[in-house]
């Protein structure tokens, strides 16, 4: 059996919420292997976000570890972590996250301006990332010019363009309609066909026919992981 | 992120937002242009002062005997000087010129084509020379001239226009008080800050034999007698060590006891031209002052935009975080843009104030100067508002949490 991905054991995340504590996440352990495509649902507070964030390097657990690569994140000092990110994530946002006065070719271009040592061929990537989400002849488009399902597309390709291992999408399709929903949730299916591991948080069951594995959590637990046949 | 992509970065937001830049930068041009200005004014008010410093006039010294003496009928009337002080203070250390003259005030002078009232004196080779006055045509009085006793005059261009019309004056003849004298040079009037009343054009110089016995006539007491004694000192010469010797001399040679009162005194301008300095350079600091305190206020205006401009991208921070941006990335895309604004407009006050100072170049009143020095200044004081101004959002930006950051609205 391959070594996994990432592997979580018995994360907690507490919140102090004056006298009260609030476990966003209570004992969350979870394997994800290479190439796997992943849903995670549940309820509004069940902490599907903050796992993810902890995922991406951008938060850390109360206790427990996670390991990443067989790297363990918690010991990473901020500036591994920056690298970690860029290197290995690409993220996915909600509300897309697009800096509204850049182009689609320099918002793609985001990851590989921090990467170190800065790569020589970013016109390239940002081009073949573009080409990937099939968006090449709006480069120079600003996201106020383009559609939503657009706008998340090139958001998509900002998050390949660093070639990362994982994609971490945190409700891709909240802010779509459902047509532009099933095409952005095809796009990510390529992908993962593709060889990239996929993460989706989601809240719409026809999001979540598109994984091969769907993870469910309730009150910062995983009440359920099961396979399935993806869509 | 290499430095290239940090300035473009930092270049971009700028462009991005022209008129929170142009108003940004406002503050800082007015501030840099002030400061400029103000430094230059100072700078050409203490080079006009050092010019006036370093001038015969201010170098020099005018030994006069003590009129009110004589006047208070005491009992011995004041002597005038002989020609061996004058040889005497010309050998202190620091002494750059040291001339005898004689004085009359009101002659008259007179030639074919009419006469005026003049100031005559009879001087020695150096007089002119020490003076500062530029000989126009002719020849300035020799030592032969006054061995000789010559009836030769040098005269001032006033003479020279309202006796001669004009004309080449050399070698025609002119009456002192109606004795003849042949005009050897002409030259300007002195530029001098001592009153010589109301004849301050004109002007009759011959030489100190002939003046004293052809026109002004001998002393019962002294042989060969001066009026008074003209010293210059070096170009930077420790004036008030000079004034000392020159008592020292004055005394023995005038036979003064100890503690007694001299019977002659010491002109100097200097003296109030050094408070005059020295106030010049307290109203060139305040100047300043007020130039730093508005580029201060420039800065505080940069602060300001800059923390507007973090708290208003908290949401890109938080991306570019999430993006693999670190800290130290964040705190430089922000510092870079805080001094670029202000060496942008730095450069831009420079370029005022340098104009300014263009415009105030027609005023007589106020004296500004290019430096490089000052120049220099102006914008380096800019480039630190930047840094200073810019440090505290930078950092700011730099801690942000980056999910709270992307959450941010
Ligand atoms: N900064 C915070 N301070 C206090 N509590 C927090 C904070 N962030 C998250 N929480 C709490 O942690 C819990 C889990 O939040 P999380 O954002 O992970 O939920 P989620 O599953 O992503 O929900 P949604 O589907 O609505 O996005 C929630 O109860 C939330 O109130
Ligand atoms: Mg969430």
């Amino acid at each position: 059996m391959k070594p996994p991905l990432i592997k979580c054991n018995d994360l907690t995340k507490v919140y102090k919420m004056g006298q009260s504590e609030v476990y966003a996440l209570n004992g969350v352990s979870l394997e994800i292997t290479k190439g796997e495509f992943v849903a995670i649902i549940g309820s509004s507070g069940s902490g599907k976000s903050t796992l993810m964030n902890m995922l991406g390097g951008l938060d850390k657990p109360s206790s427990g570890e996670i390991r990443i690569n067989g790297e363990n994140l918690g010991t990473m000092s901020g500036k591994k972590l920056a690298r970690f990110r860029n290197a290995t994530i690409g993220f996915v946002f909600q509300q897309f996250q697009l800096l509204p006065k850049k182009t689609a070719h320099k918002n793609v271009s985001l990851p590989l301006q921090y990467r170190r040592p800065k790569p020589d061929n970013i016109d390239v990537r940002v081009k073949k990332s573009l080409e990937m989400v099939g968006l090449a002849d709006r480069a120079t488009h600003r996201p106020t010019e383009l559609s939503g399902g657009q706008q998340q597309r090139v958001a998509i390709a900002r998050a390949l363009a660093g070639s990362p291992q994982v994609l971490l999408a945190d409700e891709p399709t909240g802010a779509l309609d459902s047509k532009t929903s099933k095409a952005i949730m095809a796009l990510l299916q390529d992908l993962n066909r593709q060889g990239i591991t996929i993460i989706v948080i989601t809240h719409e069951d026809e999001v979540a026919a598109y994984a091969e594995r769907v993870i469910e959590f309730r009150d910062g637990k995983i009440i359920s992981d099961h396979l399935q046949k993806a869509a | 992120m290499s430095p290239f992509t940090t300035l473009g970065l930092a270049a971009s937001s700028l462009i991005e937002r022209p008129l929170r830049t142009l108003l940004t930068s406002l503050g800082i041009i007015i501030g840099v242009a002030a400061v400029y200005a103000m430094l230059s004014i100072g700078e050409g008010t203490k080079r006009e002062v050092e010019k006036q410093l370093s001038s015969m006039a201010s170098r020099s010294f005018t030994i006069w005997p003590d009129w009110n003496r004589r006047r208070t009928s005491q009992s011995k009337p004041s002597f005038p000087f002989k020609e061996s002080d004058v040889d005497e203070i010309r050998n202190i250390a620091g002494v750059f010129a040291a001339t005898g003259s004689l004085q009359r005030n009101s002659t008259t002078i007179s030639t074919e084509i009419g006469d005026t009232a003049a100031n005559f004196l009879g001087v020695d080779p150096d007089y002119l020379k020490s003076g500062g006055q530029e000989m126009l045509a002719g020849e300035n009085i020799s030592y032969a001239d006054i061995e000789q006793s010559a009836p030769v005059v040098v005269i001032s261009d006033g003479i020279q226009k309202t006796l001669f019309k004009n004309q080449d004056p050399i070698g025609l003849s002119i009456k002192v008080n109606n004795i003849a004298f042949t005009v050897k040079g002409v030259t300007t009037a002195p530029d001098s800050n001592i009153s010589f009343g109301g004849n301050a054009d004109m002007f009759v110089w011959a030489p100190t034999s002939s003046a004293r016995n052809r026109v002004i006539g001998g002393n019962p007491y002294v042989r060969n007698h001066i009026r008074s004694i003209r010293v210059i000192g070096d170009i930077g010469a420790n004036f008030p060590k000079i004034e000392q010797e020159i008592n020292i001399i004055m005394r023995r040679s005038r036979d003064i006891k100890t503690g007694a009162p001299p019977d002659y005194r010491i002109f100097s301008s200097r003296g109030w031209q050094e408070r005059n300095a020295k106030s010049q350079k307290t109203i060139s600091y305040l100047l300043a002052a007020m130039g730093a305190i508005s580029l201060l206020v420039g800065g505080v205006g940069v602060m300001n935009i800059m923390l507007v401009s973090v708290t208003e991208r908290t949401r890109e921070i938080g991306l570019r975080m999430a993006m693999g941006a670190q800290k130290s990335d964040i705190m430089s895309q922000f510092l870079t843009e805080a001094i670029l604004i202000c060496v942008l407009s730095g450069l831009i006050g420079l370029g005022a104030g340098y104009g300014l100072s263009q415009i105030s170049l027609g005023s007589e009143e106020i004296k500004m100067v290019f430096s490089p020095k000052i120049a220099l200044l102006s914008f380096g004081s800019a480039l630190l508002i930047g840094v200073i101004f810019g440090f505290l959002p930078a950092r700011r930006a730099a801690r942000l949490n980056p999910i709270e950051a992307l959450r941010h609205e």
